[in-house]
């Protein structure tokens, strides 16, 4: 495979082509980096990673974006510790160098943000100062002393941030520069100086290794035309600056479009790769290009590497679920690569509750020194038990497997996946199976025996020597009123019928005319699903909300969500509470008025909160195998919830086994 | 002193007396870090203690590793919290103030985020605001916890504290049990109020054997959650009877509402009157004879005097006005009342920090949150005072007067108006929203009570400091409205305004007002509501996703919601505005990309404004010259026009650094 081909870049060489590109992790600490933030990296530079770009550093105290940023006259040691780390594990180190400008944070430094003009971040609508020339100046040397620092902990060189949440930037683009002075005229100056001040800390550094690498992460799509940066201007930006770096990684996105950048699986995989063939095309040979953008398949980043569009392949999101994505690849294992699903629902830490980077499917990653591994053997083996076929069941499978012991799963249904294959028959989110796929593959590779079509019986589970119950959710209650003749249908059962017999099935479940969405969540649920049913009817979607999908904020789709659902045509009741239910209405109360309105729909489909489907349990507990067998709950079955805590404790459960286990 | 008849007598909680009745009660800071508390914490409360406070109750510890709701909560069941306990009590045991811990578990009322552990709650009852479904706990879990509190008690107690708070009100897995909205069990902890009592008592009782008759214990109970279907009055007046029945409880404290879904009652603006809370204590006093605390947006401490001369409580939680004024009390008790910076009731930089998850500080009070980093390094005289030549009399003027002031040199302020404030005295114009105006007031007493002469109606230029020679020129000139390019001047109709036009009495527009929103705070909001009463018919339009987005961090939100719907103050969002066509305002819903004309009268802006700059750039030059003899630094709205607070830091800053 080309991709797994060493290539040189600048003075150094990088063992393959795969890239672990720069992205918050929140695993800082004071404005350096935590030991899980090195424990973090190593896990991926272990698997195979040929490069890794750190999380991006302030190169100037005046940039704190984010409360748990690094800040690089902070990180000397940490980055020596992390460098010397990865080096051992083979994976080439650069530091991310950052200045976020007008996108950063007042909050934490209390000062004013610093940006070329006077234009406002949309989310925070902070007016930031236009910079005065010692300002600018100021920044540009934290830039070249940032390089210095990186270099002198010994890391191979560094990424200078012009992507998104970048002053950088905010310079080269019309929609934030908006100067008269020299900066303003020409707006390539700033990135000219920064780059000249990196390059001439790079060239001045005498290196037994070979000379450090400078790289470029440049938005080559502000998708704003109006004013930004479109891609033939920045193929003219990236020509300009290409005489400073060793390589360009070429992404979109700006001030406007946040969520554009590292987007969820809403967009295709490999969306940003015409505009890299763009920026190839145009930028000398000597300079590498690296391809990012919702890469997560090998198949795919091969094909990128072997055509000749890019050199690199950053697959970020797919290391974060598969530490071992390279050497799985390597070793010719490429299906055993346990796929990112583009749920964007945990990796995506831009929050301000300061989330650490995790995982859907690999809930250890960034968790690497407070997870017990899955990697070793039970020293006393049993027979596990595991009832439910869904997604925590496959894992405590596939886990338990792992670590010897011998399994038999059983699944009511005739197929395996439980609710995530429900979620994932929704429009946009069909990703999500194949997490599910892959578990399955996984558990027959490892020899677990599968039953399905079939119910546990009582005898069964007390003659298993270890149980876990992994047996989902229920329909939840819903408050409001229904007069007979009302039809509701819970979210559950339209997705199952959808998975059965697909519309015609979910048509089957309503009566004509339009169906209200009630969403007393906010989450993907209610939004999927009226996408979906406003392929085939008028949809009305109720929420007592300001604002639609308002749990999507983290997975950065709420506005493309609520984009689409406009685009859809679908009728938002917020602010609203759904009352009653009858034959041909629905009664919706506005919260702040008390005002009721009496709705036309044939039917309401209810996304609300589901139960634990527990009864097993309570029984299996109560009774008298309570006392000899060992007996684990995970995932829904515990409490409904999303699938990073189904894996997770569907893991914690395989674990367990060994802890709870007669001798 | 002797304006207040009861305020200052002493009160026997238990073993404990307190020599007044003010209490700093329990409110998260954000001050913990990895689960510890810290020397912030410490210096906070000392200062506090130091202010006189009668007793000062900590934010909550947690009794569990299943309760982990945010981020920078202490884990109280940790032992490594000894020694930061320890490090509080002292500092607030050297003013001779007594403390108590406050102890919790947040119940359902959390996520999963933090612990990776299921959420327990009495029922599986999503919470609304965390959204996540949690494990009904069984009864060994409910023995689980009640073991957590006692040990966190035993830890409090090891650790120097006075006495308990059992947090059973606005977040916590008590009032889950309580609270016939959360608990559905059918077992002996469910149904009946003697039933969802049982666990309140069996904590009571195993945190009083923990902790012996040594220290005091205290309940706070929540006297109306404002929800469907949860707790109101006459229970918890029924719970405060049990809790009194069971001979183990010294004190009752009170509160209104649920943290995560009434928390705008809970730490209510400045539109909720003062003392709302107030028939909660009220109730329970006249029900018990255990002392009772009473809270809810206590102002100033003749207030206070009066709640108790009235007989609704015997102790009154005073938490933001002692944020704002370390000292409120002893400025009280010596009689200089006028000399209390009085709370705001804001919400801006202590409440709406806090649900960012940002450390607590105070929109006027710049050391609130840096008390630490004040005791390390303390202000020392300068070894030669300066001439302080402040420009403007705004928020940021002032502060860095009195800053400068405090700080040993000499100030005057230059203000071309002929009073101060800035744009503080029209933000506070309008109704509801006056108490903003009291940091005006706060900080002119300051600045005469420090010697700073405020000189009005006098506009500085370049001469003028020529003339005057000071050593500083601090330039604090604010902001000033700017014209969109979409509206040229010369445009008849619709007419287009901005919104300080309309405040400062200079715009009265009538008709169909159509306010636009760019700022996402009061601005908008307030004109709007002006207008409407003035019989305007308004709607508010905003390129974002909700009309003044930020007034959900300050609590405001449901009430402008609820104004607005009165006042039939349409909110239309994701318009931007891209010209006026034909008189009227062309607008593109940008979801769709349709657009549309809508008709007004007026058009009134809340944008951002312009730094009015040109002064400090006229001076920045001059001071280059040689033999200029001053330096020049500018603060606040005219380096980027943003909100008070940034201007009240930057003064501090400038003027503790000259």
């Amino acid at each position: 495979m080309n991709l797994l081909e060493p290539l040189h870049l600048g003075g150094r060489a990088a063992r393959n082509r795969v890239v672990f590109g720069s992205h918050e992790t929140n695993l800082g600490h004071r404005r350096g980096f935590s030991p899980q933030a090195l424990a973090y990296y190593r896990r991926r530079a272990a698997g195979g990673a040929g490069i890794i770009v750190l999380e991006a550093a302030s190169v100037h105290v005046s940039d704190w974006p984010y409360e748990r940023a690094p800040l690089a006259e902070t990180c000397k040691d940490d980055w020596a510790d992390i460098g010397k780390a990865l080096h051992a594990e083979g994976a080439l180190v650069l530091a991310g160098l950052n200045h976020a400008g007008g996108q950063g944070s007042s909050a934490f430094n209390q000062a004013p943000l610093l940006a070329p003009s006077r234009v406002p971040e949309v989310n925070t609508r902070e007016v930031p100062k236009s910079m005065e020339e010692n300002e600018i100046e100021a920044v540009i040397k934290g830039f070249a002393s940032a390089t210095r620092l990186a270099l002198d902990a010994g890391l191979d060189g560094v990424e200078i941030n012009a992507g998104q949440h970048s002053l950088i930037r905010q310079f080269l683009s019309g929609l934030t520069n908006q100067r008269s002075d020299a900066w303003g005229q020409d707006k390539l100056a700033f990135a000219q100086q920064v780059l000249g001040a990196v390059r001439s800390e790079i060239d001045s550094f005498v290196s037994a290794e070979g000379k450090p690498i400078v790289g470029l992460r440049l938005s080559c799509d502000e998708l704003a035309p109006w004013a930004g940066i479109v891609p033939e201007a920045a193929a003219e930006i990236a020509t300009a600056l290409s005489g400073y770096v060793d390589y360009i990684t070429v992404v979109r996105g700006a001030i406007y479009s946040v969520g554009a950048t590292r987007p969820d699986g809403h967009v295709d995989p490999g969306f940003n790769l015409e505009l890299t063939r763009q920026i190839r095309a145009a930028v000398p040979s000597e300079v590498a290009v690296i391809a990012q953008g919702s890469i997560i398949d090998v198949q795919m980043a091969n094909e990128i590497v072997t055509s000749g569009n890019a050199d690199f392949v950053e697959m970020t999101r797919a290391q974060i679920a598969d530490p071992d994505l390279v050497s799985k690849a390597a070793a010719g294992d490429v299906a055993r690569i346990r796929p990112c699903i583009l749920c964007n629902q945990t990796c995506s830490v831009r929050d301000n509750r300061n989330p650490i980077v995790s995982c859907v499917g690999e809930p250890s990653a960034g968790h690497e020194l407070d997870d017990q591994p899955v990697e070793g053997h039970a020293t006393s083996p049993t027979s596990v038990l595991i009832v439910g076929g869904g997604i925590a069941g496959m894992e405590a499978a596939r886990v338990a497997s792992l670590r010897g012991h011998t399994i038999r799963l059983v699944e009511r249904r005739s197929w395996l996946g439980g609710a995530i294959r429900l979620a994932a028959q929704a429009p946009g989110r069909e990703r999500l199976a194949t997490l599910a796929d892959w578990l399955e593959a996984e558990c027959r590779t490892l020899g677990v025996t599968i039953e399905v079509d079939h119910k546990v019986t009582t005898a069964e589970i007390e003659a298993a020597p270890a149980v876990i119950f992994a047996t989902g959710a229920r329909h939840g209650l819903l408050p409001f009123g229904t007069e007979p003749g009302a039809i509701v249908v819970q979210a559950r059962t339209l997705l199952e019928a959808h998975h059965e017999g697909g519309m015609e099935a979910v048509l089957g479940l309503l009566s004509e005319g339009s169906i209200l969405v009630w969403d007393p969540i906010g989450g993907p649920i209610a939004v999927s699903v009226a996408e979906m049913l406003a392929t085939v009817r008028a949809v009305e979607l109720v929420t007592h909300d300001q604002v639609v999908g308002n749990l999507l904020a983290r997975s950065g789709d709420m506005g493309t969500a609520n984009t689409r659902l406009h685009g859809a045509g679908v009728a938002l009741h917020k602010r609203s509470l759904l009352r009653d239910v009858g034959p041909g209405w629905a009664e919706i109360e506005a919260i702040y008025t008390g005002k009721r309105e009496r709705l036309e729909v044939g039917a309401v489909v209810a996304c609300g909160h589901e139960f634990a489907e527990d009864a097993l349990w309570d029984s299996a507990t109560q009774g008298a195998a309570a006392k000899s067998a060992t007996q684990h709950q995970a995932g829904d079955a515990v409490a409904p919830r999303t699938l990073y805590e189904a894996v997770l404790e569907g893991r914690r459960a395989a674990l367990a086994i060994e802890r709870t286990s007669p001798a | 002193m002797s304006r207040y008849r009861h305020l200052f007598t002493p009160l026997r909680l238990g073993p404990v007396t307190v020599d007044n009745r003010i209490i700093f009660s329990a409110h998260l800071t954000n001050y913990a870090e990895g689960g510890l508390p810290t020397e912030q914490h410490a210096a906070y409360y000392a200062a506090r203690a130091a202010g006189g406070a009668g007793l000062i109750i900590t934010e909550e510890h947690s009794v569990h590793p299943t309760d982990w709701p945010y981020e920078k909560l202490i884990h109280g069941f940790h032992r490594e919290v000894i020694p930061g306990y320890k490090r509080i009590t002292e500092a607030v045991h050297r003013h001779g103030v007594p403390i108590f811990a406050q102890i919790n578990h947040n119940g359902g009322q959390a996520s999963s985020m933090y612990s990776r552990l299921p959420v327990w709650a009495p029922s599986p009852v999503a919470d609304p605001m965390f959204r996540e479904v949690p494990k009904a706990v069984t009864h060994g879990e409910i023995a689980e916890i009640i073991a957590g509190y006692a040990m966190v008690a035993g830890h409090c107690a090891e650790g120097g504290f006075d006495g308990i708070e059992l947090q059973c009100s606005h977040s916590s897995i008590v009032r889950g049990f309580l609270s016939p909205a959360t608990n559905h069990r059918t077992d002996t902890y469910g149904g009946s109020l003697d039933n969802r009592a049982r666990i309140l008592l069996e904590i009571v009782h195993a945190v009083r054997e923990t902790i012996g008759r040594d220290l005091a214990l205290g309940v706070r109970l929540c006297g109306d959650e404002l929800i469907e279907g949860g707790t109101t009055i006459d229970e918890a007046v029924e719970v405060a009877r049990m809790v009194e029945a069971s001979g183990e409880v010294d004190y009752i404290n009170t509160s209104i509402g649920v943290a995560t879904a009434t928390l705008f009652m809970i730490e209510a603006s400045m539109h909720i009157p003062p003392g709302y809370a107030m028939f909660i204590p009220s109730a329970i006093r006249k029900a018990v004879d255990l002392p009772v605390v009473g809270v809810g947006r206590f102002k100033d401490p003749i207030q206070a005097d009066r709640a108790l001369e009235e007989g609704h409580c015997d102790l009154v939680g005073i938490v933001r006005g002692q944020i704002a004024d370390a000292d409120f009390v002893a400025k009280a008790r010596a009689g200089h009342t006028d000399d209390i910076r009085l709370c705001l009731s804001c919400n801006q930089e202590c409440v709406g920090r806090m649900g960012l998850n940002r450390w607590l500080g105070c929109i006027e009070n710049p050391s609130t949150g840096r008390e630490a980093e004040i005791i390390s390094a303390p202000v020392k005289p300068p070894l030669r005072p300066k001439k302080v030549l402040v420009v403007g009399a705004g928020p940021g003027g002032m502060q860095a007067a009195i800053s400068a002031a405090n700080s040993g040199h000499q100030v005057d302020i230059y203000e071309r108006d002929t009073t101060p404030g800035g744009q503080v005295r029209l933000a506070a114009s309008v109704a509801n929203r006056a108490e903003f105006g009291d940091i005006i007031r706060n900080q002119v007493t300051e600045c005469k009570r420090l010697g700073v002469n405020i000189h009005f109606g006098i506009t500085v230029d370049a001469e003028f400091i020529a003339t005057h020679q000071p050593d500083v020129v601090i330039v604090a000139t604010g902001a000033e409205p700017e014209r969109p390019w979409w509206a040229p001047p010369d445009v008849a109709k619709p007419q287009v305004v901005d919104v300080r036009d309309v405040l400062e009495g200079t715009s009265s527009p009538s008709g169909r007002v159509i306010v636009v929103d760019e700022l996402g705070f009061h601005q908008a909001t307030s004109v709007a509501e002006l207008l409407a009463d003035r019989g305007c018919s308004v709607e508010v339009i905003t390129s974002g996703m909700v009309v003044g987005q930020d007034l959900g961090v300050t609590l405001d939100m449901e009430g402008w919601c609820t104004r607005a719907a009165a006042k039939d103050i349409d909110q239309l969002t994701d318009l931007v505005v891209t010209g006026i066509e034909d008189g009227k305002l062309n607008v593109m819903h940008h979801p769709t990309g349709r657009n549309e004309l809508r008709d007004a009268d007026w058009v009134v802006l809340a944008i951002p404004q312009a730094p009015v700059e040109a002064l400090y750039f006229e001076l920045s030059k001059a001071s280059l010259q040689p033999g200029a003899g001053f330096v020049v630094h500018r603060i606040g709205d005219c380096v980027a026009p943003r909100r008070a607070h940034a201007a009240v830091v930057e003064g501090q800053q400038i003027g503790a650094s000259l």
